[in-house]
């Protein structure tokens, strides 16, 4: 959660970063189908990260979500 | 009503607290409605505030509130938005939390404030050049547990 905090902070005209709560927001975990945790959710499904990944793994799956 | 942080606890983040440079604004959200963990998520937050006076904490209700709530895209409650403050200005960098901040994610919520604190991704070159010039918008949605 801290990467994708990092991330939004870069440029937060154009990014933002939450880190959700799943067991408070199970409707929110289910229709990302949130199997393990951390995972990552880019663009409301466009891309997705299970576990922690370091920053070159994220950057990997945004860049690739974006294009 | 009784504390949730406990002496050790204060002491570690006063420890934690040493390092920070510049003024972190907290922006909470809760909700009369629905909301089972709104009321010690708002008391957790307090007791945090009292720690650190570079450390600043506002309190809003995501209905009666919902223009500054949709200013920083806060759709659901609890929610912890954690902002830069100069002087009088809120800059909001886009990072939230929605739920209660416990076990690990209290420490990540400490490091996210020594992150907006020292107004510093710290990330490579080579990835902030990437990110200041994103052309489509990005939304990333960090699910965690309570550990």
């Amino acid at each position: 959660m801290l990467l994708a905090h990092q991330i939004a902070m870069e440029n937060p005209a154009m990014i933002r970063a939450e880190g959700v709560e799943a067991t408070e927001f199970p409707d929110l975990a289910n229709q990302f189908n949130v199997r393990g945790v951390p995972q990552t959710v880019i663009n409301a499904g466009g891309g997705m990260v299970v576990g922690a990944v370091p920053e070159q793994g994220l950057i990997a799956e945004i860049k690739r979500a974006l294009n | 009503m009784e504390k949730l942080l406990n002496e050790q606890v204060i002491s570690q983040v006063k420890q934690a607290f040493i390092q920070m440079k510049e003024p972190v604004q907290i922006l909470f959200f809760g909700s009369r409605e629905n909301c089972d963990y709104c009321t010690e998520a708002r008391q957790l937050l307090e007791e945090l505030e009292a720690i650190d006076e570079k450390l600043d904490l506002t309190v809003y209700d995501l209905q009666d509130n919902a223009d500054v709530a949709s200013q920083f895209n806060v759709d659901k409650a609890p929610a912890i938005v954690i902002a830069a403050k100069d002087g009088d200005q809120i800059v909001n960098y886009g990072i939230q939390y929605s739920g209660i901040p416990s076990g690990h994610e209290f420490g990540v919520l400490i490091n996210d404030i020594l992150l907006v604190s020292g107004r510093d991704s710290g990330l490579s070159e080579a990835v902030r050049d990437f990110l200041k010039h994103l052309e489509k918008p990005l939304h990333l949605q960090v699910f965690v547990t309570p550990t």
